[in-house]
C-alpha cells in the first residue's frame, strides 16, 4: 500500500464505524478524518470507546467490524492483518505496554524496525548498523543503552515503558500514531521528555492521534482538533480550547450535552 | 516382543555377563511393567509395544556425530565405539572403571530395585553388552567439557550404558547426546556419583528421528556438598520416555533441574522424577516445561520425598506446559510427600497457551504472526536451553527447535 495521494489528502479516514466484541457494541458510527500534519485529540471517559477505537484502527483481532470503513492512505484496510497495516505506516503505542519476557528488546526492536523498512524498501539492517541507529533515537526519549539488553518492558517503571514505546514510534517512522493514554503514570519530567518526543518525531507528513484523559499533555502537544466521545460515538469536535472547557466542566458536560442534542 | 520372550526364557541373550544375568532373573518372573501402576498408567500402550519390536542389534554401523569436533578442548566420546579412554593430567584425571568397579556400583544400585519403578534399567542392563557400557572415574578440576553420545541403529534396538563416578572436590561439564535413527529404539541408563564437594552442570539432549523411540534413564546419587545441575531437552521422538532419580543420600546437597519435552503429531514424550532426600538441608529447584502439539501427548509426574531425617529441606518443584493446540494434550503431575516439620517446600503446575495480548504487541509493531510465535517460543525454550552445559556455543538447539516448531 505504498503512497500515491497528493499531500493534501488524507492519511487515515475513520467512516461511520460500528464495531463489538462477543456480541457487545462498543463503537457506534464514529467518524474521523486526519490529514498530513495534523494533531488530533481524543477525550472521553473510561469505558468510551478510545481504546477500542485505538485497537480497532491497529487491527486487533478480538473486535468485529460491523459496519462502516477504516481507510488509511485511501486505501480500506477493514480487513489487514495487525502486522500488515503495521508495516505500511499505522503505530499504536499502549497505554499498557505489554512485557514479553525471555525477548530481547534490541532483537525485538530490529525485528520491528526491519519490518517497516522492507515494506518501504529499504535495506533490512544487521544487528551493527540497526545499534548504531537505535543509539541515535535513544536519545530523543532519553533512554539508557541498559534498556535494549533487557526483555522488552519487563521489569520497567511506567515511564520507561512509555518512553520504549515512544522509541519505538521514532524505529518505525509510522505516516500516523495513535498514543493511546502516552500520558498515564508519568511524572511531570517524564511527560516533558515523552511530549518532546513526539514533537520531534512528528512531521508536516504524519498524522497523530493522542487519546487522553488530561489536559497536561495537551498543554504540551497543542492539537488542530479535540473530539469528545462518549458511548461508542464523537459527540463534539473543536480545537483546542475544547479541551480546556472540558477540563474546567467535567464528563458531566458531555451527559447534558448528549441530552440537549 | 521378541525381547520379552527372551528375557522370559532366558535362552537367546548370549555371552552374559554377570549384570545381565542379575536383571535378566529380577525380569523373569514378570517381564513387563504393571500397565496399571502409577507410573506407566499414562503410556500409550501401541507405541510403548512398538519400542520393544526390534530386535537388539549386535552389529552396529560405524557412527558419525552429527557435528563436528570443533573445540580440540573438548573430550568427545561415543558409547559402543571408542570407549578406551585413559587420561592422566596435572589437574585432572579420566579412567575407565574395571569391570569389577562396574558391576559393583551397578549392583549396589539394583539390589534394592523395585520391577515396576525400575523396570527401565532392568530391561537396559539385561540388553547392554560389556562393550556397550561406559564407565568413567573422573578425579580433579579443569577438566574439559566432556561430549558422550549414544545413538540407535536403523530398524533395531539398542542398549547403552554409562556410568560416571565423580571423585571428591571434582567438578565437570558433561553434555550427553541421545539420538534416535529412522525405525528405531534406544534404551539408555545413566548412573551418576558424586562424592563429596564434587559439581557436575550435566546436559542431556535426546532427539530422534522419523518413528525413533527411546527409552532414558538417569540415577544419581549425591554425597554432602554436592551440587547437581541438569538441563535436559528431550524432541522429535514418536515415543520417549525419560525417567530421573535422584538421592541426596546424606542431605546437604543441591540439585538444580531445567527439563523440556517438545512433542508434535501424534509424539508421547514423558517425564518421571523423583527426589529423596535423606538428609537435612538439601535443596532443589526443579522446572519441567512441555510444549505440545498437533495430536500429541506430554506427560510430567514428580516426586519428591522429605522424610523426617529431612529437616530444613528446600525444595522447590514447578511445571509450565504450553498447549499449542486444541487435540494435543498434557499430563501433569508435580507431588510432595513431606513428614519432616521444619522444611520448606513448593509445588505448582500451570497449562497456558501463547498469550495473545504478547502476540498483538508484537504484530502492531510488523511482527507476523509466525515471527511473533517464534520470539515467543524462543523466550519460552531459552530459559532451559541457556542450562544445558557445552552446547551454548555450537549445537544451535534454538534453530533445531525452532525449525521444528
Amino acid at each position: 500500500m505504498q503512497s500515491k495521494m497528493k499531500e493534501s489528502d488524507p492519511i487515515l479516514e475513520v467512516e461511520n464505524l460500528s464495531a463489538s466484541t462477543d456480541n457487545l457494541p462498543i463503537l457506534k458510527g464514529v467518524s474521523i478524518t486526519v490529514y498530513p500534519g495534523e494533531i488530533h485529540a481524543i477525550m472521553g471517559r473510561n469505558g468510551c470507546g478510545k481504546s477500542t477505537l485505538s485497537k480497532i484502527i491497529a487491527g486487533h483481532p478480538s473486535y468485529n467490524i460491523t459496519n462502516g470503513d477504516i481507510k488509511f492512505l485511501g486505501e480500506n484496510i477493514n480487513s489487514l492483518e495487525p502486522e500488515e497495516r503495521a508495516q505500511s505506516g499505522i503505530f499504536l503505542g499502549f497505554q499498557y505496554p505489554i512485557e514479553i519476557p525471555g525477548v530481547s528488546n534490541l532483537e525485538f526492536l530490529r525485528v520491528s524496525t526491519n519490518a517497516r523498512r522492507k515494506f518501504l524498501n529499504k535495506e533490512e539492517l544487521d544487528t551493527f548498523d540497526f545499534e548504531e541507529l537505535v543509539k541515535e533515537k535513544l536519545e530523543l526519549v532519553k533512554m539508557d543503552n541498559a534498556f535494549l539488553s533487557r526483555s522488552v518492558n519487563q521489569g520497567f517503571s511506567g515511564g520507561e515503558k512509555k518512553r520504549n514505546e515512544i522509541l519505538q514510534m521514532a524505529l518505525l517512522e509510522p505516516k500516523i500514531a495513535i498514543l493511546d493514554e502516552t500520558d498515564s503514570g508519568l511524572d511531570i519530567d517524564a511527560l516533558r521528555i515523552v511530549a518532546s518526543g513526539i514533537k520531534k518525531i512528528a512531521n508536516t507528513q504524519t498524522g497523530i492521534i493522542l487519546i487522553t484523559h488530561y489536559q497536561r499533555l495537551l498543554d504540551e502537544i497543542k492539537p488542530n482538533y479535540v473530539h469528545v466521545m462518549s458511548d461508542g460515538k464523537i459527540i463534539k469536535t473543536g480545537g483546542s480550547d475544547l479541551a480546556l472547557e472540558l477540563e474546567k466542566k467535567g464528563y458531566e458536560w458531555t451527559d447534558n450535552y448528549i441530552k440537549q442534542s | 516382543m521378541e525381547i520379552i520372550e527372551k528375557i522370559k526364557t532366558n535362552k537367546s541373550i548370549v555371552n552374559q555377563t554377570e549384570i545381565q544375568r542379575f536383571c535378566i532373573k529380577k525380569l523373569q518372573s514378570s517381564p513387563l511393567p504393571n500397565p496399571k501402576s502409577e507410573l506407566w498408567r499414562l503410556t500409550n500402550k501401541s507405541k510403548f509395544s512398538k519400542f520393544l519390536d526390534y530386535s537388539v542389534n549386535k552389529k552396529e554401523p560405524k557412527f558419525d556425530t552429527p557435528y563436528p569436533k570443533t573445540s580440540q578442548n573438548t573430550i568427545r566420546l561415543i558409547i559402543g565405539e571408542n570407549c578406551q579412554i585413559k587420561l592422566i593430567e596435572k589437574k585432572y584425571s579420566i579412567q575407565q572403571l574395571s569391570e569389577d568397579e562396574l558391576f559393583n556400583h551397578i549392583k549396589e544400585q539394583i539390589s534394592f530395585c523395585d520391577q515396576n519403578e525400575n523396570w527401565s534399567d532392568l530391561l537396559n542392563l539385561s540388553l547392554s553388552c560389556t562393550k556397550n557400557i561406559l564407565g568413567l572415574k573422573i578425579n580433579g578440576s579443569k577438566i574439559p567439557p566432556i561430549e558422550i553420545f549414544s545413538h540407535a541403529s536403523i530398524n533395531s534396538l539398542n542398549a547403552k550404558t554409562l556410568v560416571i563416578f565423580l571423585e571428591k572436590n571434582c567438578d565437570i561439564d558433561l553434555l550427553q547426546v541421545n539420538l534416535g535413527k529412522e525405525n528405531s529404539s534406544l534404551s539408555q541408563s545413566t548412573f551418576f556419583f558424586l562424592k563429596e564437594n564434587s559439581s557436575v552442570n550435566h546436559g542431556v539432549v535426546s532427539y530422534g528421528e522419523h518413528k525413533s523411540n527411546l527409552l532414558n534413564s538417569l540415577n544419581v546419587i549425591q554425597q554432602k556438598n554436592s551440587e547437581y545441575n541438569l538441563g535436559s531437552l528431550h524432541f522429535k521422538f514418536n515415543y520417549a520416555r525419560f525417567e530421573i532419580r535422584i538421592k541426596q543420600t546424606s542431605g546437604n546437597a543441591k540439585t538444580n533441574i531445567k527439563g523440556m519435552q517438545i512433542t508434535k503429531k501424534d509424539e508421547q514424550i514423558s517425564t518421571y522424577t523423583k527426589i529423596d532426600f535423606n538428609g537435612p538441608n538439601g535443596f532443589l529447584d526443579q522446572i519441567n516445561k512441555s510444549l505440545a502439539d498437533d495430536k500429541s501427548h506430554a506427560i510430567f509426574e514428580g516426586s519428591i520425598k522429605v522424610p523426617k531425617i529431612a529437616q530444613k529441606t528446600d525444595a522447590c518443584q514447578l511445571s509450565r506446559n504450553l498447549l499449542l493446540s486444541k487435540f494435543a494434550q498434557i499430563d501433569t503431575k508435580p507431588q510432595l510427600e513431606i513428614i519432616a516439620d521444619d522444611v520448606k517446600c513448593k509445588h505448582g503446575a500451570t497449562i497456558s497457551q501463547l498469550n495473545e495480548e504478547e502476540l498483538f504487541y508484537m504484530r502492531t509493531r510488523g511482527i507476523t504472526l509466525p515471527e511473533a510465535s517464534k520470539l515467543q517460543l524462543s523466550s519460552y525454550f531459552q530459559e532451559i536451553i541457556s542450562f544445558i552445559p557445552v552446547s551454548k556455543d555450537r549445537w544451535d538447539l534454538l534453530d533445531k527447535l525452532l525449525n521444528d516448531n
